[in-house]
């Protein structure tokens, strides 16, 4: 087993009966369930929403390479300036060489998995620039020196108590701040640094190809305070968050904000354009390989709304960071091992039901499910499989084509099950389940004794 | 009508009860039965586990067995799903067989227009949706039909009926803590609605459930919906 | 060969076979069909904590601190935005179906305006109303044609944050309060 597989095993046995985690998680997601279908009660037609944005993505796309040149076009337009990033590392390092240029020591950031996935700060870091989580889940997780835990929702796994435990721990405040009184001291703390520092570094929800727009979907204002007092702006989106044009966001908006969060519409959705102090970064980091899959293109079409994440059984069991990589439940299993390798990331593929439930919520009806079906056939077909595994399914096949072979292996698991010897060979079942009881006799004996004509 | 009888490889072995129930009941109903004995299994487990070669094998075997027969009816909406939605993909065509298989309560309800098959079951009931014949064969309220003609049973919603039960065919066994935990999730949410019985249309979430509630000794039973309509 | 052309090369390689299509979405209207403008405005707006103010001097009376854009309607204010208690602005329109307004911004100090003081007041005329989000774009590109400013803000209510246990507050990093003035014009 690979390391990535021994971790995410290590941390799902430790969190999947930690209860009072699962008390948080499900409080939380219901709370969300229920504020997404008031949400969903505004539209008069849900479904025609979600199957419009996917014909709209599916357009974009199919012809990535015409959108992205015409957004490129249209930053530079108004005189920003257009990066291109081919990996992550290649993308801190023009974040940083842009610090570089504009004299910086101190960058705010505004929340974005993106540059998460880049590992950003560190590389920022270590060049002697200071970064500020300016988001207040962010903040909350700079402090703790934790990584997000939801794509969407960065502290849901902490309860009130804990973080006035840990804004005690810095700066000495009440153990019983209330959610307001938090709140307000990461205000006050962080409305110095906006006035302060030489950039802002945003991610973008949506790149508008006919206008060369970003757009930022926030509740809090610090995206706005981000990239309003800063000097610089620097925007880093993934190739695959194009929107063809400004109109579509009358679309994408209030069904990015109703499954988010339950929102008709985030508090600010603000377009950000050119200016001479503007700069987008366009990252691949391997977007392009999962666009090269026909067959598994449009999980390129997420429009990161993290519902998949809160419709997940098994999310909500073992929580966001068990997954151990930047993107987490259902959606991040399924492009991570396109993005990152097979031979490290199938295992997440592995760990889930197919209960289907992701796919029957995504925004833009990606059919998460079917694919992480597909991710398995593909590490298959890599050799990524343990060969006891593919040694044992080779003689499940030998025998399976038999009725005879079966109906001896069949006799042969009801004998093992009787005898208490199936006890100690099945223990991962058996630890905390009962086996069935095995009948006398099995359905096809029935028949042949009593039915047959 | 005639049909011709799939029965799942984990039904035939280890829950032919659910079998011979469904046999009795399609009888009832006017329907002529036979069990084509070289089946065995559909090729689920190979196909959810990555094995698609050995999959495709054992769904050429199914075709070639049922092709000949008009209708298929088996009492899993999990093989159903992998015979009708699956089975094209991966024979990269539409046999007659794959087109053609029913899950039970789908048959009874959606094929012959029966919802009412003379049974008697008094007892407090709860039903839960296994994932596949709920998000594959979009079967929701068909069991629950068939449930409510059922003389003195009372049907009880529980809140997680939609909720997997956390087994997931292979994935109970390799990841055997997170389909507890979801398994734990689902008794809980099954015995807070007072049921005596917890009835579904797939024998392997009534083997994760029943597998749970009975190493605890909780108060509730399973049954298949084929067990219940059985009853007279 | 740069990472452009690499990124792009592979983009165009890649797109060469189409994925399947989805279905294609039917034409039904998504949203239902909405009330008078200005009164399902009203609706929204004060649903989303904001403040409909009846008579702006009574209100202006309440700040010691104002910038403003300098704009017709928004008057001059007395102070740079870095120290105002109050930012008053002009919006390019307002959405009645989301309770929203848009405001366009050229310059930093328009920029802060809408987003630093802890009070934002929009003043603005009752006919800039517009009926929902695509109408909005519609004023937008009306009235800048090609030539977008570069930062616009939808700006539905006060900031806010549930980031902790899910309990709103109000008032996370911009404005704690939103207001609109329409004038009687």
């Amino acid at each position: 087993m690979n390391t990535n597989a021994l971790q995410f095993r290590r941390a799902t046995e430790a969190k999947a009966f930690d209860l009072d985690h699962r008390a948080i998680v499900v409080k939380n997601t219901n709370t969300y369930h229920a504020a997404v279908a008031r949400g969903i009660a505004r539209f008069a037609d849900w479904e025609t929403a979600r199957c419009r944005a996917a014909a709209v993505k599916w357009e974009v796309m199919n012809h990535l390479d015409r959108y992205l040149e015409e957004f490129e076009r249209n930053v530079q337009a108004k005189g920003g300036h257009v990066h291109w990033a081919e990996t992550g590392a290649e993308a801190s390092q023009i974040a940083v060489s842009l610090a570089k240029q504009h004299g910086v020591r101190k960058v705010v950031k505004s929340k974005s998995m993106v540059t998460e996935e880049i590992h950003l700060n560190p590389a920022l870091e270590a060049a002697g620039v200071t970064v500020l989580e300016t988001d207040l889940g962010e903040y909350i997780c700079q402090l703790r020196g934790e990584p997000p835990y939801h794509i969407v929702t960065p502290v849901m796994h902490l309860n009130r108590a804990q973080i006035a435990k840990t804004f005690n721990e810095k700066f000495g405040t009440s153990l019983d701040a209330t959610a307001e009184q938090l709140a307000g001291i990461a205000r006050e703390k962080l409305r110095a640094e906006f006035l302060s520092a030489d950039m802002g570094i945003s991610g973008g929800n949506f790149a508008v190809a006919d206008t060369g727009m970003i757009g930022l979907c926030t509740n809090e204002g610090n995206a706005r305070l981000t990239t309003a007092l800063p000097r610089v702006h620097v925007a880093i989106v993934g190739i695959e968050k194009l929107v063809p044009k400004l109109e579509d966001l009358a679309l994408f908006w209030p069904l990015l904000a109703t499954r988010g969060t339950g929102q008709f519409l985030t508090v600010y959705n603000t377009l950000i354009g050119g200016s001479e102090n503007f700069h987008v970064i366009l990252l691949d980091n391997g977007r392009t390989k999962l666009l090269a899959d026909a067959e598994q293109r449009d999980a390129l079409h997420c429009i990161r709304c993290g519902a998949c994440l809160n419709a997940c059984p098994v999310y909500k069991a073992v929580g966001g960071h068990s997954y151990g990589t930047t993107y987490q439940g259902p959606i991040g299993s399924m492009i991570t091992p396109h993005l990152r390798g097979w031979q490290d990331w199938s295992h997440l593929s592995y760990a889930s039901s197919l209960c289907g439930n992701c796919a029957d919520i995504c925004s833009v009806h990606i059919p998460i499910h079917h694919h992480l079906l597909h991710n398995r056939r593909n590490s298959v077909r890599q050799h990524c499989d343990p060969l006891i595994q593919r040694l044992m399914f080779r003689v499940w096949l030998w025998g399976v084509q038999s009725a005879s072979l079966y109906a001896l292996g069949g006799k042969m698991a009801r004998l093992a099950i009787w005898l208490g010897i199936a006890q100690p060979l099945a223990r991962a079942w058996t630890k905390r389940r009962d086996l069935p009881e095995p009948p006398r006799q099995a359905f096809r004996d029935w028949w042949r004794n009593n039915e047959r004509a | 009508m005639k049909a011709a009888l799939f029965i799942p490889c984990f039904v035939d072995q280890f829950y032919p009860e659910v079998g011979k129930a469904m046999v009795a009941v399609l009888r009832r109903v006017g329907v002529e039965v036979c069990f084509p004995a070289e089946q065995t299994c559909c090729g689920q487990p190979a196909f959810n586990t990555g094995y698609w070669d050995e999959a495709r094998t054992m769904a050429k075997h199914y075709c070639d067995i049922f092709d000949g027969y008009d209708v298929v009816v088996s009492p899993s909406g999990s093989c159903t799903a992998m015979v009708r939605n699956f089975y094209p993909e991966l024979l990269g065509e539409v046999r007659h067989a794959s087109a053609n298989t029913f899950e039970f309560s789908e048959f009874l309800v959606k094929k012959l227009g029966v919802t009412d098959v003379g049974a008697k079951f008094p007892a407090k009931v709860t039903y839960h949706d296994s994932c596949h014949t709920l998000r594959e064969l979009r079967l929701k309220q068909e069991p629950r039909t068939l449930l409510r003609a059922v003389k003195g049973l009372e049907l009880i919603e529980m809140s997680e009926a939609e909720t997997c039960c956390g087994f997931g065919g292979t994935f109970s066994v390799k990841f055997p803590t997170i389909s507890t935990a979801m398994d734990d999730v689902k008794c809980q949410s099954i015995v807070a609605t007072g049921a005596q019985y917890v009835v579904s249309v797939d024998s392997s979430c009534l083997m994760q459930i029943g597998g749970w509630l009975r190493r605890r000794k909780l108060p509730v039973q399973t049954k298949h919906l084929a067990e219940v309509l059985a009853q007279t | 060969m740069s990472a452009r052309d690499n990124i792009l090369n592979r983009v165009r390689d890649a797109v060469r076979t189409k994925a399947p299509r989805p279905p294609e979405p039917s034409a039904a209207p998504i949203w239902p069909p909405m009330g008078e403008a200005e009164a399902r405005f009203r609706e929204e707006f004060t649903a989303l904590r904001g403040e409909i103010v009846e008579s702006l001097p009574e209100f202006l009376a309440g700040f010691a601190k104002i910038a403003t854009d300098k704009s017709e309607l928004a008057g001059s204010g007395n102070v740079p935005v870095r120290e105002a208690d109050l930012g008053v602005t002009s919006c390019v329109c307002l959405v009645a179906q989301t309770g929203s307004i848009v405001v366009a911004c050229r310059s930093a100090e328009e920029r802060a305006l809408s987003a630093l003081p802890p009070v934002h007041l929009v003043v603005a005329r009752r006919s800039q109303i517009v009926l929902d989000l695509e109408a909005a774009i519609g004023v937008l590109r009306k009235q800048y044609g090609g030539g977008f400013p570069s930062l616009i803000s939808v700006i539905s209510g006060p900031s806010r944050t549930a980031d902790i246990e899910k309990v709103l507050v109000l008032g996370a990093h911009g404005p704690k309060r939103l207001a609109v003035h329409f004038i009687n014009k």
